[in-house]
């Protein structure tokens, strides 16, 4: 059973990704902070009890859960249906080379300047555009992934899908980025 | 489109294993980005964070009180009943512990009989004092016989 410090750490430590992840998800600050109050008040109702070990998993499965809440009452109170097409797949990435952007990434590496502080500033802001524009599935997946640091299996289960789905949304994911981010000159 | 190239697009075989490491490698450059973005957060966001969690903790530990005060009694008493009587209670103990009901219905049955009794007793008495008595019963009920009594008991 976590004890109220656990918890309070366990939030602590995760309330900020949390709330960036969903952030890029509803594109709306106040209506990601409401989502992230209301899965950790779910997690803290429901869940207190449980041994400290599994809260990052039940955090992350409640986070999109009420994420998907978020969207279902906008849904409801705009009375327009979500546009599905997030689900699609996007081809054309086979003429992109990966290893390249990553040895490109390498030779920026070095001490950092006031330049590099302002070039850094803005990597970050190119990122965060890519990622908020990444087909929804494939987001999810590579923040789970990545950021939250969720093995395969744990990502599948927080979003209800296959290992395999995981490995091909998180590597397409990957690849989308690196390749946006290429052509905006930027290498991650 | 011809069947190779939708089943391509469709199911995509799978990555090799260290084209998944690559991968892994780009995307933790890029959630370290991330991480310093997600450290940066404006002042009123951390903030309104804090306060949700804060409400998210005082919410835990209101219910963890609850649970407490309900679980709390029934802890007692089934303390109590493993050290007083045993666990379970054997069938001796429980006719004991229902001894003194018995006894109490027994009682009144007893106080209830002894009053009948009484009362029947009483009326026999009355009976008999009546039919002994020179005077014959008929007479209580006429009403010349009464007004004679009345004038006898006034001075």
């Amino acid at each position: 059973m976590a004890s109220d410090k656990e918890l309070s750490d366990f939030l602590k430590s995760v309330e900020k990704r949390a709330f960036k992840r969903t952030v890029y998800a509803v594109r709306d600050e106040d209506g990601a902070l409401d989502v992230v109050q209301d899965a950790m008040i779910r997690l803290a109702e429901k869940y207190a009890d449980r041994p400290a070990a599994e809260l990052p998993l039940l955090f992350q499965r409640i986070l999109s859960n009420a994420t998907m809440d978020w969207f279902r009452r906008l849904k409801v109170r705009n009375s327009v249906l979500q546009n599905m097409s997030d689900f699609d797949v996007d081809a054309g990435e086979g003429d992109f080379d990966l290893l390249e952007s990553l040895e490109s990434a390498d030779g920026m590496l070095g001490a950092e300047s006031a330049a590099d502080t302002v070039s850094r500033t803005q990597i970050l802001l190119a990122i965060e555009s890519e990622v908020a524009e990444l087909p929804a599935r494939q987001r999810e997946a590579f923040l789970l992934r990545y950021w939250e640091e969720l093995d395969v299996a744990e990502t599948a289960s927080v979003m209800g899908c296959s290992e395999g789905s995981v490995k091909t949304h998180c590597s397409r994911a990957v690849h989308a980025l690196a390749k946006a981010l290429r052509t905006k000159g930027i290498a991650p | 489109m011809n069947n190779k190239s939708f089943s391509s697009m469709v199911s995509p075989p799978a990555p090799p294993v260290h084209i998944e490491a690559l991968e892994g490698q780009v995307a933790m450059r890029m959630t370290a980005h991330l991480n310093l973005g997600a450290e940066s957060l404006p002042h009123d966001i951390t903030e309104r964070l804090r306060f949700g969690r804060e409400r998210a903790l005082a919410r835990a530990q209101q219910l963890r009180q609850a649970t407490a005060a309900v679980t709390s009694p029934q802890v007692v008493g089934l303390s109590g009943r493993s050290a007083v009587l045993g666990n379970p209670p054997s069938l001796w103990l429980r006719l004991a512990s229902a001894l003194p009901l018995i006894v109490l219905v027994a009682g009144l049955v007893l106080i209830q009989q002894h009053h009948d009794l009484e009362q029947i007793v009483a009326a026999a008495e009355i009976d008999s004092a009546l039919l002994a008595d020179e005077l014959p019963p008929a007479a209580y009920g006429d009403p010349g016989f009464s007004e004679f009594l009345r004038s006898v008991d006034a001075p």
